[in-house]
């Protein structure tokens, strides 16, 4: 932190000395995803883009940098922030059954996911790891994998775990026949990312390694039940998902829906750490000028950050889904012109 | 002789790149003393001149500012009791 220094002299040399500390404020990262985890490369040339978020699944044998992505380590290398999204989340074929792999001289069997997640009604809800197949250590070789993996990256990069643990909670969970409600579901995930981050924070991880758990944010409730004191004085970013869906949503309102919980509801610790917009986006349905809209980001981030509670540092645009970007070419130049933006510079 | 006082403030904790920074400093020292002598000059034949008045300043204070990144501040007024000082971050 600088410091300044006033010092007062009289002719007899007497002195009285007087300071005052201050912080600069680092620039919030524009950052960015392209839909199927595709290569973001091109859509980011030139663009002060400096952040991307990427999902895997622990149950993929290729997490770090993730299948046919070598890219991603271009970009790291070339300064990217990385968001890491780990899920526990199995995204389907091919091997959703048992996996025996080995890691360095471990040989490990991993049994097959044993828990629903996302039990929406009248969808096929996914399978995940269960919270008590981590708790068991049952999972502990997909971290060991995963682990083995990352060291080989050469560089730190942010774990985010879970995408949103409110939307795989929303309609409850089940894991070896039993129901769990939301607000059951949100405690054993604590105990479950818990004992996750015992397991990394006890091995030696690359330097500038942080973690995270991640939410949508659209329940007061589930966002307080997940971010308890003890597990956040374990993690460093806070971290929310923001998406205009109506006619009406402003950046200011969607941006701020989230924080202003967290400022209301969470304890000191929390708030200490800054947020990472793992996703924001604009839906062209409702609000077609996706431009306009996205204009107006760069002003509402800096509004935020002026008050009180926990700073934004990160914002990635998720150019898919919800926030599919059409024209890709103009939203794109919107994006581009907002990260050229204070906060962004 | 007595020894100054001085407080600094800055206008804002937190600054962005490119904010401008404000510095005000307040000081004073007891000895520290405006005055004003009044000059009148008197020939042989007793004839004076038109009093000239000249202001003094009795154990004036000098205010030194240094910023441990190296930052420049620059003086933007100072009359013998506030200075304030200016910087970019």
């Amino acid at each position: 932190m600088p410091r300044v220094t006033v010092q007062v002299r009289d002719a007899a040399g007497h002195t009285a000395t007087a300071t005052a500390d201050y912080e600069l404020r680092q620039p919030v990262l524009g950052g960015y995803y392209l839909s199927g985890g595709a290569d973001p490369t091109a859509d980011m040339a030139g663009g002060n883009f400096r952040s991307l978020t990427q999902y895997r699944s622990f149950a993929d044998g290729y997490v770090f940098p993730g299948y046919n992505r070598p890219w991603l380590i271009d970009l790291g290398k070339a300064g990217v922030q990385m968001n890491m999204v780990l899920e526990l989340k199995h995204y389907g074929a091919p091997n959703a059954g048992p996996q025996s792999f080995r890691v360095d001289v471990t040989d490990y069997t991993v049994p097959a996911p044993s828990m629903t997640i996302q039990q929406r009604p009248g969808t096929t809800w996914p399978k995940a790891y269960g919270y008590g197949q981590v708790l068991r250590g049952q999972c502990d070789g997909l971290l060991h994998r995963a682990l083995a993996q990352y060291r080989f990256l050469g560089f730190g990069v942010n774990i985010q775990l879970a995408s949103e643990l409110d939307t795989d909670h929303e309609f409850g969970t089940t894991e070896d026949g039993k129901a769990y409600t939301w607000a059951e579901s949100d405690a054993r995930a604590v105990q479950a990312m818990n004992y996750i981050l015992t397991w990394f924070k006890a091995r030696t991880l690359p330097p500038n390694t942080t973690f995270s758990v991640g939410v949508a944010g659209f329940d007061r409730a589930c966002f307080q039940r997940t971010h308890p004191e003890p597990l956040m004085s374990r993690l460093d970013f806070l971290q929310w998902n923001v998406y205009a869906t109506a006619v009406g949503q402003t950046a200011l309102s969607r941006f701020r829906r989230t924080k202003d919980w967290a400022a209301a509801d969470l304890g000191p610790v929390a708030l200490s750490r800054p947020a990472i917009i793992a996703e924001w986006g604009v839906r062209s349905a409702e609000i077609p000028d996706q431009p306009a809209w996205i204009a107006t980001v760069p002003a509402a981030i800096a509004q935020l950050n002026a008050e009180r509670g926990p700073r934004i540092a990160r914002t990635n645009y998720f150019n898919s889904g919800w926030g599919t970007l059409s024209p890709k070419s103009a939203g794109l130049a919107a994006l581009r012109t907002a990260y050229a933006t204070r906060p962004y510079v | 002789m007595a020894t100054p006082i001085a407080t600094a403030a800055l206008s804002a904790s937190v600054y962005a790149p490119g904010d401008q920074m404000l510095l005000t400093i307040t000081y004073s020292d007891a000895d520290t003393k405006p005055l004003t002598v009044t000059i009148v000059v008197t020939d042989a034949q007793g004839n004076s001149s038109a009093p000239v008045k000249v202001a003094a300043v009795i154990d004036p204070l000098t205010v030194t500012v240094t910023d441990d990144s190296g930052r420049t501040w620059n003086r933007v007024s100072d009359n013998g009791a506030v200075a304030v000082y200016r910087a970019v971050a």
